[in-house]
């Protein structure tokens, strides 16, 4: 029987007051296994970004189950939330967010520092090597070109082993080339470590490359054989 | 897996390691806390220094002790010397130097010229310790000796420059001629011997008595100065003191200890210097709003990075802890640049000082003095930074999902709130307990915290009236009134800082300028035009006829007058007395007294009777109303009063009303006449001569010299000059701890609207984009700065004239005249600096190019 990583069942939020106040996920439901990849499509403010919040701990949901491995989130406090997260979901962003004063490998280390690994700069040393980046440990993040920066972000969301990786728009912020790039990184790191992928994305060549793909509309998860459409 | 490599940290390895990622955060560097440190830095800066210099001064009295005692013990008896008895008892102590002081006319050997010197007769063993330093050679014992059966006499320059007189020229003192010898140009135990209305002219005890000035009741110090063989130490001189006060205190001697030479100097240095270490914590106080906006700042830039943090699992309390070890690294860089300007700023102060002090300023490193300011300064911007801190809270890593919401915001929690509250008391209690007048820290700075408070009132009345107001019809006003209640407005930032600073300035101003044309004015207009001491009672119907020729036009007023005091209220003895510190000045050190049949004219009676012009039975004494209800005295009461070595027991008849502005002669204390029948005194006399021309008044000094040269005249111009310019330098000084707080506020006021330029930039683009041209834009922006800045101003002007007010009419018992000019200078000082500072960086602002700003947008 496969393990289960992410469990959501009947997931409702609802954001804004009065006038403005809008349904951004409506009733969904979602199980992901170890080692599977989905991808996640569907137009602006069809509540994409709002689903990877809400299943990686950020938002909290109106109602519904969320549990990544095994672990509901709905009833963890804000900083058991966050230490959690950062032993369990790693995140990258489109705008790749590394902290512009630290090195790419303090950048890397960061979140191995904050979990309490007892190594943590030879550990981000040798993440840094798988993404290629060997060479451009001391280097800032405004020495890097995007890629390299994404590459960086990549390493920092692999370094604590998480269960599940989530991902924003990774190639968002890239040319054609270096986007390819990224996303052959992202696909081969989670498959040689099992590691469960969550993708948002516009582009559906992208969302492809996934095992699984769902499309969202108006807060709601559309039948999987939609997503093609 | 990651979990089986990880350990448990606990609050210190959270520490160790936010600690390590503030500093590697900080590798950007502190561009964006330049206003901060300076804020800190110079609040820092002006109380370090303040108590460097103080705790300078005091090492340096506490240390020089014997010199400026000139002895280990010093006794002092005013009006009379010791008797055999008490001689003996202080001369079985050790060696014994004896001294005497008095006030005198010292008049130019062909009567053409005086002057009022303060007259010192020394003995042989003078000085016990430290040195006489006159401009030549010759030995103190030798210049002062008799030659050609002519005294010898010493002087300073000024007495020199003011009779116009050189070494070698003759003075006549009573009645006889000293010939000057030498310039005096220091003498050890001025400082313990206090601040004199006039030049020293010291001659030896032998020249004293032939100048026939000490007679009955003559206002004469006598001092005796005790060498011991083997000084004991600080605690053992108390000791010997306290036995000695119990032997000889209640005979009217003052005893001193080279532990504490000079008390009174000692006191008003630690009064003074606390006053202006409150008015640098003001400072500080009014910089830590610039704290507060440069945290806020630097928070708001760090957003993405505090959200990056939280998405990789640092709670909210860690990433707080990260940033407070930033701010407070910061604050230490801020701390110690104030700390060295602490111990740099003394040394030249100290240089200057000594030209008024004749003393060896310490110029070594205080700790204490250090320690308070650096403590002063972390706290305050702790005090600051817990708010701005708090609101981190709100940054959430959602955040970096939506760029576009990454701008600044949120609200800190009560606990945030409630601990700055605390950092708050505690900077409030070290100022407390630390000073030696609580009372007055706390008035001073619940007046501080309610500025604040009001001034906040008004920033939000001002923000809530700019968003009240019909919509103008102007473009340019309805920009400016816009700007001012946006969110990110710098109305209130600029409000609190420059209402602080300003109120501050305009307080002490006004102060300053009412004591001053109360010196020179009303007091000068009221006040008789001379003095005249020891008048003998055998002088005094000739003395009154000479000056009645002298002075046709001008009205004299005599008294009797004795020296005498307080001993003991209500049978208690004084030094168990609870005495309030507004009522210390009444029982500390001798006072004039007087008696009389019936009540002084410039007096109203407030309770009880006046005794009839024949009275004789017991003793009774009137007694200053206010200073009675101070000291928690009425009728009935009884007041010991120690004259002429002999205690006198009396009760107190009725309560006066005494009207002190009115500068006439005013006694705190008037007897029944029967009860110094017989006790040996002299006369005070004053002239009041408004007509008289400065020739006329010198005509009568001069006559009254001649005729009486044991007579002692005081022109009254002459003592409201020294009065004067000894505000003026009070004045200066706190004038300069103001400017402190002033130029903090300039620095908060600049950084207010540094940050609020971003925003502006945004704006400014977007009108132009619109068609909005430069000028426009100028116009808004300048109106803007213009209203903030008048409402600011009127604001100060109003509660600084209140606070004056409060200072010159409720403390000081003076009539307070409020000084349009001062509002004028205020309100155009403000503008300036609004308008100045808010458009030189809105100027750079409207150069830059829009393409690029509006790419961010």
């Amino acid at each position: 029987m496969q393990e289960t990583v992410l469990r959501l069942d009947h997931v409702n939020l609802t954001l804004g007051d009065g006038a403005t106040r809008v349904k951004v996920l409506d009733g969904v439901s979602l199980n992901l296994h170890k080692g599977e990849s989905l991808g996640i499509v569907g137009p602006s403010g069809s509540g994409k970004t709002s689903l990877l919040m809400v299943l990686s701990g950020l938002e909290r949901a109106d109602s519904g189950v969320i549990a990544v491995n095994g672990t509901d989130l709905t009833k963890l406090s804000e900083d058991a939330l966050a230490q959690f997260r950062g032993r369990s979901i790693g995140i990258v962003f489109q705008s790749f967010h590394l902290i512009p004063n630290m090195t790419a490998l303090e950048n890397v280390a960061v979140p191995l520092e904050l979990a309490g690994h007892r190594a943590p700069f030879e550990r981000a040393r040798v993440e840094l090597e798988k993404v290629g980046l060997g060479a451009r440990l001391t280097h800032f993040p405004g020495q890097l070109s995007g890629g390299e920066q994404q590459r960086v972000a990549i390493a920092r969301a692999l370094a604590p082993e998480p269960a599940m990786l989530v991902a924003d728009e990774p190639t968002g912020n890239l040319d054609l080339a270096t986007g390819i790039h990224i996303a052959d990184l992202l696909f081969s790191a989670c498959r040689d470590r099992d590691m469960t992928l969550l993708l948002v994305t516009h582009d559906m060549q992208l969302a492809g490359r996934c095992a699984r793909q769902i499309k969202m509309r108006s807060g709601q998860v559309l039948d999987e054989a939609m997503a093609d459409a | 897996m990651l979990d089986q490599s990880l350990s448990r940290r606990g609050w210190f390895g959270d520490l160790r390691l936010a600690s390590r990622f503030g500093l590697r955060e900080l590798r950007g560097g502190l561009a964006g806390f330049r206003i901060f440190l300076a804020c800190i830095a110079l609040g820092t800066a002006a109380i370090g220094s303040v108590n460097t210099i103080a705790d300078g001064i005091e090492g340096s009295i506490a240390r020089q002790g014997q010199s400026i005692l000139a002895g280990d013990l010093g006794f002092e008896l005013v009006q009379r010397e010791a008797t055999p008895e008490e001689f003996n008892r202080i001369e079985a102590l050790g060696t014994v130097s004896k001294s005497v002081g008095l006030r005198s006319m010292a008049l130019k050997i062909d009567g053409s010229d005086q002057s009022l010197v303060e007259l010192k007769s020394i003995d042989d063993v003078y000085p016990l310790y430290g040195m006489v330093v006159t401009s030549g050679q010759v030995s103190l014992a030798e210049l002062l000796a008799p030659k050609n059966g002519v005294q010898g006499a010493i002087a300073p320059q000024i007495l020199y420059d003011r009779l116009g007189l050189k070494v070698g020229d003759r003075l006549k003192i009573g009645d006889i001629a000293v010939e000057l010898r030498d310039v005096l140009v220091s003498e050890p135990d001025a400082l313990s011997e206090g601040f004199g209305f006039a030049p020293r002219l010291m001659i030896s005890d032998a020249a004293l008595v032939q100048t026939g000035l000490i007679r009955e009741g003559s206002l004469a110090e006598f001092g005796y100065k005790v060498r011991l063989a083997n000084p004991p130490s600080t605690d053992g001189l108390k000791a010997l003191q306290d036995d000695l006060k119990a032997d000889l205190g209640d005979k009217g001697f003052r005893i001193r200890t080279s532990a504490n030479a000079a008390p009174a100097l000692s006191d008003s240095i630690e009064r003074f210097s606390q006053f202006l270490a409150l008015v640098g914590l003001c400072a500080l106080l009014v910089g830590g709003v610039g704290v507060a906006n440069a945290v806020q700042a630097h928070l708001d830039t760090k957003r993405p990075v505090i959200a990056t943090f939280k998405s990789l699992g640092a709670g909210h309390g860690f990433v707080a802890m990260v940033y407070l070890v930033q701010i407070m690294v910061a604050a230490a860089l801020g701390v110690a640049i104030g700390l060295v300007a602490s111990a740099i700023l003394p040394q030249l102060a100290g240089s200057a000082l000594e030209r008024f002090l004749p003393l060896q300023i310490s110029n070594g490193i205080e700790p204490r003095a250090l320690l308070l300011a650096g403590a002063f300064g972390l706290l305050t911007t702790l005090a600051f930074s817990l708010v701005p801190l708090g609101k981190t809270q709100s940054v959430t890593p959602q955040l970096l999902f939506r760029d576009a919401t990454l701008e600044g915001g949120g609200t800190a929690g009560w606990p945030w709130k409630i601990a700055a509250g605390l950092v708050m008391a505690l900077v409030a209690a070290l100022a407390i307990f630390t000073s030696q007048q609580p009372k007055i820290a706390m008035y001073l700075l619940g007046g501080a915290v309610l500025s604040f408070l009001v001034l906040g009132v008004v920033a939000m009345l001002i923000v809530r009236l700019a968003s009240r107001m019909p919509r103008a019809r102007s473009t340019v006003l309805r920009l400016a009134v816009g700007n001012m209640y946006r969110p990110g407005a710098i109305t209130r930032p600029v409000v609190i800082s420059l209402g602080l600073g300003l109120t501050l300035l305009t307080a002490i101003s006004l102060i300053d300028t009412n004591l001053r044309s109360q010196i020179s004015g009303s007091i000068a207009g009221k006040a008789p035009d001379f003095f005249f001491v020891d008048i003998q009672g055998s002088e005094i119907d000739g003395f009154k006829t000479l000056l009645g020729h002298a002075s046709p036009n001008g009205k004299i007023d005599t008294v009797p007058m004795l020296r005498g005091r307080i001993t003991a209220l209500k049978g208690i003895k004084i030094a168990d007395y609870n005495v309030p510190p507004e009522a210390a000045w009444v029982t500390r050190g001798d006072r004039g007294i007087t008696y009389s049949p019936v009540m002084p004219g410039n007096s109203t009676l407030a309770q009880g009777t006046w005794w009839a012009a024949d009275y004789a039975g017991e003793p009774l004494v009137s007694f200053a109303a206010e200073e009675a209800g101070e000291l928690g005295l009425g009728l009935g009461d009884t007041v010991t009063v120690n004259v002429l070595g002999r205690d006198i027991t009396a009760k107190i008849a009725n309560l006066r009303q005494v009207e002190w502005r009115s500068m006439s002669i005013n006694f705190v204390m008037v007897f029944s006449p029967s009860m110094f029948k017989g006790a040996p005194h002299a006369w005070l006399a004053t002239l009041a001569d408004p007509s008289a021309s400065a020739e006329q008044e010198a005509k009568i000094l001069n006559t009254v010299t001649r005729a009486y040269p044991a007579i002692t005249s005081v022109r009254v111009k002459d003592a409201l000059t020294i009065a004067s310019n000894f505000v003026e330098q009070f004045s200066m000084a706190v004038r300069v701890a103001a400017s402190v707080a002033l130029i903090t506020s300039v620095l908060v006021l600049a950084g207010a609207l540094a940050a609020g330029n971003r925003t502006r930039l945004h704006d400014a683009v977007i009108l132009k984009m619109l068609g909005a041209t430069r000028r426009t834009l100028v116009s808004a922006f300048a109106l803007e700065y213009l209203l903030i800045g008048l409402a600011t101003a009127v604001f100060a002007v109003l509660a600084g004239t209140v606070a004056s007010w409060y200072v010159i009419d409720r403390i000081m018992s003076l009539t307070f005249s409020p000084e349009p000019w001062i509002a004028f200078t205020t309100i155009a000082l403000s503008l300036a600096v609004t308008i100045g500072f808010g458009l030189a960086g809105t100027w750079r602002l409207l150069g830059q190019k829009s393409a690029p700003v509006l790419r961010t947008l």
